[in-house]
Order: structure tokens, then sequence, then C-alpha cells
């Protein structure tokens, strides 16, 4: 924080500086202005310290801020203690530091869980979540540009349709599915729950990426067309890289919503064998008592997958999260 | 290289009519700006040219095709944007050979276009920068550039300077000029900045609630304006108009009076409504008119406002001896008078001054219609006409000739 400050306030004082002494508002620095250095913090330490104490305000703020922050944390230590931790050593309490034992057994247990695997349910989770994610990124794509683009006939009726299908509760979706799933064969089988989260996802992802879409200058697409393209390659060559930053938003959330999904799953995954990560959560519970590192180890293996999808991504996910929100 | 002919074209867009029945011959090798004020329809008349937007009504030729329905890309014509739209996502090469692979030219002929292009805009050794590491004026020559090498019979540009500051805008006018002459193809450039259009076109289009107002090269449409639209639009500050009537001896306002014999106004009889038209510089103080041989009678007035621009000083006059300060409403106008005088000039706020009007610069319009009946008007003939053995044959539509020489003493003299 201290190194942070500093500097900066340093360079705002200068510029204000130099707004009075300049005739032309001080946009510009005169050539025989600029230093030949870039400038130093030729402070001492003391006086940097003084710098970096905050306000009271701002004291508070930090206050309020790092509480949230800490009860945000807590529970997610507590459950990665007890996934290191023999079940004997949490058993009164992770927070119980001394004689602490790390130990893998959790892991290794949950990994090779006899009822339900977590190793095979992993598994049995990409194979759900990586199409119903990449589906729905084109699918949506496709269909929000058209939206923020065409003019065509019903075009708000079937927006607003978009919406709606939103606001229905996904247990009603659930209960809507469960007949036809059967009657078409796709019950209890990783398609049609693909095609669920397909159907459930694609709502948002269309208002999400419609709103982007609105953002990208229309002249980019006369440009295009004037220099000869055509609709499908402005898409490809112009849209879909501009879109971007949106469709790694999507990706990520879209990937976390699938990838924690438990009601859906539950409604229409049947064998064990199928079994997702969610799923497979509850099972370890076991039978005489509770193992609560094991059911801490599955917990902790199923949220990495997209806890380090978000943290590789993060940087593409804000500047779309950010454009999208922005209009 | 093509011409462009707008014939009766009408654009509408729902309940809007952007383009009212336009008529527009742009020939080939052409500088042709369409400027007006916001809505005019001169950026919906360029989208009908670029093939952005159909018209609803009439048809677009670019050379000897008829390109009403065709797509843009088979027009054969490039553009500029006003935001410039360059692919934010492409480095300039990408940017400027986009058609160009589009249209799957081969490499070397793209490079060699490219090469070209970007010499011609001065952009060499910055083909592989991204748009967001140039500056403004960098980013508008890609931009020109993406349009020159696809080598279009017509260049269409939109407002391509009006995202520029003010210091850089004027110097890429200069740079369009030379591309212009280098290039020689048809260009129709839209603008709001009439500065821009007067300097760089060879023929402005004045556009206004979607009809063609006057197409005419820069000097004739600010020496004869067809109507008090073009009067009013071309040149900076505008041209000082005052409602009035035409007399037996003249134009009278409620101000004051000019004196000419109304039958040289053709189209007009005495009692109509005319307003009369003067341009800032074509007004003087008696004391600074002494080479002014068309000089009208002396009307008393009070200086206002000064704004001294450096090189001449606006004046800001009331009309009327006992000179009242009217601020409000349309009719204070016709009691002011803007004057242009000379930076030398120790004229101060609120002193009386006399001032007259330079006859030949005199325009009048007929009020109802805004048209233009006369450009300069002749002397009273009477006692003192004879004088003028040429009184009269400047008279009319065709200003031309009576209008040149007492300007040009009275402009040395200022």
């Amino acid at each position: 924080m201290t190194e942070d400050d500093s500097p900066q306030s340093r360079a705002g004082t200068d510029r204000d500086d130099d707004t009075e002494a300049q005739p032309d508002g001080g946009r510009y620095l005169s050539v025989k202005e600029i230093p030949e250095t870039a400038p130093t913090t030729d402070r001492t330490w003391q006086t940097r310290l003084v710098d970096a104490v905050p306000t009271k305000r701002r004291a508070l703020t930090y206050v309020v801020a790092i509480t949230v922050a800490v009860l945000w944390i807590v529970p997610f230590i507590g459950l990665f203690m007890a996934s290191l931790r023999p079940l004997s050593e949490i058993i009164g309490g992770w927070w119980h530091v001394e004689g602490m034992t790390i130990t893998l057994e959790n892991y290794y247990q949950a990994w090779n869980y006899s009822t339900a695997p977590m190793g095979r349910a992993l598994r049995n989770t990409f194979i759900v979540t990586i199409p119903a994610v990449l589906v729905v990124m084109l699918l949506g794509v496709m269909a929000a540009y058209p939206f923020a683009r065409f003019e065509f006939p019903l075009k708000t009726t079937l927006f607003f349709l978009i919406l709606l299908v939103m606001a229905a509760p996904p247990e009603l979706v659930a209960m809507g599915n469960y007949n036809s799933l059967q009657e078409i064969g796709l019950f209890d089988t990783y398609m049609g729950l693909i095609l669920i989260h397909i159907g459930w996802g694609l709502g948002w992802v269309v208002l999400f990426l419609r709103n982007y879409l609105l953002g990208i200058p229309e002249e980019l697409e006369e440009a295009a067309r004037i220099d000869g393209a055509s609709r499908y390659q402005i898409f490809r060559t112009i849209i879909l890289p501009l879109s971007t930053p949106a469709l790694v938003s999507v990706a990520v959330i879209q990937f976390t919503w699938v990838w924690n999904a438990f009601f859906f799953p539950l409604v229409f995954m049947r064998s064990p064998e199928l079994y997702l990560a969610p799923q497979v959560l509850p099972l370890m519970r076991g039978r005489v008592q509770v193992e609560w590192g094991m059911i801490a180890a599955g917990s902790i293996m199923t949220m990495a997958v997209p806890v380090i999808l978000f943290l590789v991504l993060e940087r593409y996910y804000k500047r779309g999260m950010v454009a999208a929100v922005a209009d | 290289m093509a011409q462009v002919t707008l014939n009766h074209v009408t654009k509408r867009y729902e309940d809007v009519v952007a383009v009212n029945d336009m008529n527009l011959e742009i020939r080939d090798g052409e500088f042709v700006c369409l400027v007006g004020p916001s809505g005019c329809g001169k950026s919906t008349t360029m989208e009908m040219v670029a093939g952005l937007t159909k018209p609803s009504e009439g048809n677009v030729h670019i050379g000897d095709v008829d390109v009403t329905t065709l797509p843009p890309k088979d027009r054969g014509v490039a553009m500029v944007f006003q935001n410039i739209a360059l692919f934010p996502h492409m480095d300039v090469y990408d940017n400027i050979s986009f058609g160009l692979r589009l249209r799957k030219f081969d490499k070397e002929e793209i490079d060699r276009r490219v090469d070209r292009a970007s010499d011609i805009v001065q952009l060499e050794g910055m083909l592989d920068r991204m748009p967001d590491e140039m500056s403004g004026g960098q980013r508008q020559r890609v931009a020109i550039a993406r349009a020159i090498v696809r080598e279009p019979d017509v260049f269409l540009m939109d407002e391509p300077l009006a995202n520029l500051d003010a210091k850089l805008r004027v110097h890429m006018r200069t740079e369009l000029q030379r591309l212009h002459k280098e290039l020689d193809t048809t260009i129709i450039y839209v603008t709001h900045d009439q500065a821009e259009a007067m300097t760089m076109s060879d023929r402005i289009a004045v556009l206004d609630a979607g009809e063609l107002q006057q197409i005419d090269p820069p000097l004739v449409c600010y020496n004869e304006p067809e109507n008090l639209f073009v009067a009013g639009f071309i040149g900076s500050p505008s041209m000082n108009f005052a409602e009035g009537e035409l007399v037996a001896n003249g134009f009278e306002s409620e101000h004051f009076t000019v004196e000419f014999d109304p039958s040289q106004v053709p189209g007009a009889s005495v009692g109509d409504r005319v307003t009369l038209g003067i341009r800032p510089e074509d007004v003087f103080t008696v004391d600074r008119v002494q080479n002014l041989s068309s000089a009208t009678a002396s009307i008393d007035a009070t200086t206002d406002v000064l704004e001294p621009m450096g090189d001449e000083i606006f004046v800001y006059l009331v009309l009327g001896e006992s000179a009242e300060r009217s601020m409000e409403g349309e009719t204070a106008s016709s009691n002011q008078l803007l004057m242009s005088v000379n930076p030398d000039s120790d004229i101060q706020e609120d002193q009386d001054v006399e001032v007259v009007l330079d006859r030949s610069k005199v325009h009048l319009f007929d009020t109802a219609s805004g048209q233009a009946l006369a450009h300069g008007i002749e002397e009273l003939p009477g006692p003192s006409a004879g004088t003028g053995p040429d009184a009269g044959t400047s008279a009319g539509t065709g200003a031309g000739e009576g209008t040149e020489s007492p300007v040009t003493e009275a402009e040395s003299d200022r």
C-alpha cells in the first residue's frame, strides 16, 4: 500500500502545479520543463509512512471491507483445514491448530469412495459442463447478434419471451422436462442434462451478449460492409473477436453454474455411475458417522475447478462484465 | 473514377422524411462537400450513395451503373467514418488490407497497395501498431489509407475530422486537399463545419430539412446565396438579416432604410416584404469608406459588444438613434447589426457611430419564400442616377460583374 500510494499522490500534486503555471491549461509540459529522468520518490520513509496513514473515514472503510472479507473467507478456511486433517482432530473444531497433522488421506478416500468415486464424478461433470458451456456460448452469440443489430418482426416480443424464461424457477423447468426427456429417451443421459442446461442458460446469455454487442460501434460493421464483407464475414472477423471478453465472462459464469448445479442432476440423473460431483457429495456422509474430512476434501476438489478457471480468465472476465453492464 | 448522380431520391423513416426529392450531380473527380445543420439529411444522402441505406424512392447512379439496389461492396466506393471505425483488434496493416484480403487479392499485390497507401498518408513504419497505440490523427490516416488501398471510384467521407482537435483538423484539411489532387478521385465529403466546406471543396451542396438548397462553388454560395438559409449558413459569423418592406425609393425596415430603385429587383414589387442581408465585412463605419463608391446612406448606431479576433474585430451594433438594447426574442435581431472592422480600429464599446453598407454586397430575399431576389443593388436613379452609365447591369440574379470592383477598393481600405 505504502509504495503504491506515495508516487501517485506526488504525481497528482505535480500536475496541479503545472495547471497553474501553464497558460494553455497545463495540458502539455513545455519542452524545457520535461525532466531528463523519470521522477523518483526522493522522500524519506517517515514522510511516506505519514502519507500512507489513512484518514478516519478511510480507515472505517478498510475496517468494514476487511470484516466482510474475513466473514467470507472463514468458512472456506474451515473447509480447507477439515479436508487436510484427520477426523479426530477436526471433530472438536478445526480452529484448534496445536498439534496439527496434515494428511492427504481424506482426498485419497474421496477420490476412490466406493459408492461413487469422486474421480469418476469429476470426469462426469466435465462431460456435461464442457459441451453445455461451449454450445451456449456459440448459440448465445448467434442469437444475441440479431437482437442487437437486425430489425425483424416480433423482435421485442421474442426478446421479452427470452427474459420471461429467465424469470421461471428451475423447479418449473424440471417438472416440464421430466416427462419430455423420458418420452424421447434422453432421461438419465448426459445429452438430456446438457440440453436442459443449454436451454436454461441461453436466456441470460442472450441478454448479456446482446447488451455487450450493442456497445460495439455500428460504424465498424458499416466499414466492413463497404470493404466488402458479408454478414457472416462481419460476424466472424469483427463481431466474434471483439466479443471475446464477453464470451469469456459467459464461459466462466455458465461453467460455474453448470458445474455447481445440484438440482438438475438430482432430478435427471439416476444411475450412480453417471452421478456428477455435486450429487456425490451428500452420499459421502457415511452410515455410522459423518466423514467430515472426506466431504470437505470432495467439496474442495469440486469447487477447485471453477475457481481455477476464474483465476485463469479473470482479466478477460472483468473486461467483459464491465462492458456488458456499462451499457 | 466516376460521376455520382442522384435522381429524385427520397428517404423516409417511418414518419420522418430525411431526404426529400434530392437531385444531385457530382462530376468525375470533383470534391463536393455536403453541408447543413444536424438532421438536414446529409449523412443519409451519403449513406444512400454508399449503399448502407436504401432510398425509399428515386435512384442512384455511380458512373453509368444504376447502383440503387447494389450492396456497398459492388459500388466501388470507400468510406471514412466520423468515429474513424478502425477495427480495434487488428493492427494497422490488417486494417488497411482488410478489404483486399476479403477480395482475395494475392499477397504481393496487397503488400504493394498497402505500401503505396501508407506512403500517401505518411504512415511508414507504423504498420504493426495497434489502433489504441496511435494518436487521433494517425488513426484518421489509417482510416483514409484503408479507403485508398481499395482504389475506389468514389470516396465518401462522413465528417472525418470532427473528432480531431482544432489544430489537427486544419492540418488534415490541407492533407485531404493534397490527397484529392494526388488521387484525382471523386470525393463526397459530409460536414457541418462550413469552414471545412469552404476551404476544401470544388462545389458545396447546402442541405436543409432533407432538401438541396444550393450546389455551387464555395465563393458563389458565399457571394450569391440562392436563399435565406444558404446566406445564413455559409459564412461565419453569419450574414446580418433585416426584415422590411420594398418601398418606392428602396428598402425600409424599422431601423434603417437603403435607397435604390425597386424596379431593378426582379420578381418583387413595391409593398412586398423583403429581407435585406449584409455580411459583417460589408458594413463600414463612415470614416473608413472614402474609397467605397457604392456606400449607402449612413445609419446611426451604437456599439454594443466587441469581439476581438486578432485579425479583425466583430462589433455588435444596435441600430436607431436612441438605441435601446433589447436582447429578448427574435424581434431583437432586426435592430442588431454585426460589423467586422480592422483590428487597428480604436472603436470602443457604447460608442455612437455612423455606419454604411456596401451597396454592391447587399442581398435581398423574399421574406416569405426565402428566395434570393438580388445580389448587389444599384443607386437610386434620378438626380444622382446619371453618374452611373452602367446602372442596372448588375441588378437581378446575375449579380456577377457589378459586385467586384467597388469592394476591392473598400477592402483594401479597411
